[in-house]
């Protein structure tokens, strides 16, 4: 994947970075894959990095996770979806 | 330049700009092999109030490849963290820096060194002090020993590092070479001609952040050697090329700016000039972003610069020969990519094999010179450039020389260079032998920094 710096800081795509304690960094795989039962899974003790997720192109559902100088990239349709809704949702489009 | 704001990416980005890379045994020490990688190009002098400084959110590298394969065999990473003393003032200093922990200087940068070899990770140095920045005499009084006292000994006898400003060591005719490949001395037979006139170190009176190090050699070789069977002997020959990296994300805004994700390579150099004058504008960025060994893709623009195919255009009847010349530049993929092999210069060789890549490449075993030429290899100094390179190797020359065609025999014995190839320059003529900047003759061999207070911009 050619995920460049600029150009995830350019491109039109969505980026969003989640930063504070809520997210569940040692487990993002499952994070995702469990997505739709977001309620089960166990959440990480202490202090966690910020989270910056992108998505490059909706239509291939694959969601970049960044934490610390870590990089995983999955592919979740409904997650990409998801994470689009929310914007969208939020300037009443 | 060397590598100066060579691609358009990086231009943007001095912090993480290398500019030059230099690479030699050491001539006060020839048990240690010097490495130099400089980086922020340009720098004025009088640039306060917020003087020049590494990036604390880039990651330098200097690389060394010892068995031909342009990876990485020893890595030495280098990441800087600034303090802010007195956050209640808009002053680079208070008072006088007389020391380099003075409490006068309000934004000091510390820094460490890992030295990475055989998957192993070791901290050679941490809390490392750079120097201010030269200032002028009331803020930065007795400079160079203030800067002497940033050279710190690395830990488990690895060596010695130094980190900070420098005057600019890289010496070029700036405003004439982008002028249409103008050089002052001959533009009399430019094809848009002007008087010819003495060349100018445009670099004159600039600075440069400088990483150096000062290494065993036998930290460097493959097997832990110091010591060769001869000029001939593979261990000998190193590899050697920096990088810098910034985070992949970056969150600007909400009171702190957050960075995340891996390293990303934002910058890289090897030999001088390479992604400037080699790679053409489209490529730059791209080639900026690969390793070495990468390098296979753009060998098309080595084996036919762009530059021997000007020559004879912006100098019309002068490089007749080389405008002839329609064959593989294979004696530049030598010099640039591969290293030149044993049999082709009498009694040298850099050569680390058949893999295509950008490195400086070093033959330890070859002396520092007693009488250098600036020049180089072709100045008949096998101590100097592209053997490594010295801080005071006059490399503008040395490359427009090998692309006008003096290197072009050594793979094509049928080709007569252009009477024109063998005396072009740019800033003086090398045949003096005499750089026109002036270096110190021990570590870091760079020069201390231009004063802001001397050198306003």
């Amino acid at each position: 994947m050619n995920l460049s710096r600029r150009a995830f800081l350019s491109r039109s795509s969505i980026g969003i970075a989640l930063a504070g304690a809520a997210m569940a960094v040692p487990a993002l795989g499952a994070v995702i894959k469990t997505s739709a039962a977001a309620d089960k899974v166990s959440m990480p003790n202490g202090d966690v990095e910020p989270l910056v997720a992108h998505v490059r192109d909706l239509s291939s559902g694959e969601v970049s996770l960044m934490v610390g100088t870590e990089q995983v990239v999955v592919r979740d349709a409904n997650l990409a979806a998801r994470l689009y809704g929310a914007v969208f949702a939020r300037k009443g489009r | 330049m060397s590598s100066h704001r060579e691609a358009p990416a990086i231009a943007k980005d001095p912090v993480a700009d290398s500019t030059d890379l230099y690479a030699f045994v050491s001539p006060d020490a020839p048990g240690t092999v010097t490495l130099i990688a400089n980086y922020i190009p340009l720098e004025g002098p009088d640039g306060g109030p917020n003087f020049f400084e590494f990036g604390d959110d880039v990651l330098y590298a200097i690389y060394v490849d010892n068995n031909g394969d342009a990876a990485p065999d020893v890595t030495y990473r280098f990441r800087f963290k600034t303090q802010i003393r007195n956050p209640n003032t808009f002053l680079y200093n208070t008072g006088p820096i007389s020391a380099i922990d003075s409490p006068n200087w309000n934004r000091p940068q510390l820094y460490s060194v890992t030295r990475v070899a055989h998957g192993t990770e070791t901290v050679l140095g941490d809390h490392l002090a750079c120097p201010p920045c030269n200032v002028g005499p009331r803020s930065t009084p007795a400079y160079s020993a203030l800067a002497q006292s940033a050279i710190h000994n690395l830990s488990g006898s690895h060596g010695k590092v130094f980190a900070g400003q420098r005057q600019e060591g890289f010496y070029v005719d700036l405003g004439s070479i982008f002028d249409l490949g103008a050089l002052r001395p001959f533009q009399d037979l430019h094809l848009l001609p002007l008087p010819p006139v003495a060349g100018v170190n445009g670099t004159k009176h600039l600075n440069v952040h400088t990483i150096a190090l000062q290494v065993p050699i036998s930290d460097l070789t493959r097997d832990g050697s110091s010591t060769f069977a001869g000029v001939t002997d593979p261990r000998a020959v190193i590899g050697v090329w920096t990088a810098a990296y910034r985070r992949k994300a970056m969150i600007r805004g909400d009171g702190d700016d957050i960075e995340s994700g891996p390293w990303v390579q934002v910058s890289r150099l090897g030999n001088p000039l390479f992604n400037e004058v080699i790679v053409p504008m489209s490529a730059k960025d791209r080639w900026n972003e690969l390793p070495p060994a990468s390098d296979s893709k753009f060998v098309q623009y080595v084996q036919h610069p762009e530059l021997a195919k000007l020559l004879p255009v912006l100098y019309p009847g002068v490089f007749p020969n080389l405008a002839g010349a329609t064959g593989s530049r294979d004696d530049l993929v030598a010099i640039l990519m591969t290293g030149i092999p044993s049999g082709i210069v009498a009694g040298f060789q850099n050569f680390t094999g058949t893999t295509l890549a950008d490195m400086l490449r070093l033959n330890m075993a070859i002396p520092p010179s007693t009488s250098p030429s600036i020049l180089g290899l072709i100045g008949g100094d096998a101590a100097g450039f592209p053997n490594g390179r010295r801080v005071a190797d006059d490399v503008v020359t040395i490359e427009l020389r090998a692309v006008a065609g003096v290197t072009y025999p050594l793979v094509n014995p049928g080709f007569t260079p252009d009477g024109a190839a063998g005396v072009i320059y740019d800033v003086e003529d090398p045949a003096t032998n005499t750089a026109p900047l002036s270096y110190l003759g021990s570590f870091p061999y760079l020069n201390h920094p231009e004063s802001g207070f001397d050198v306003p911009s």
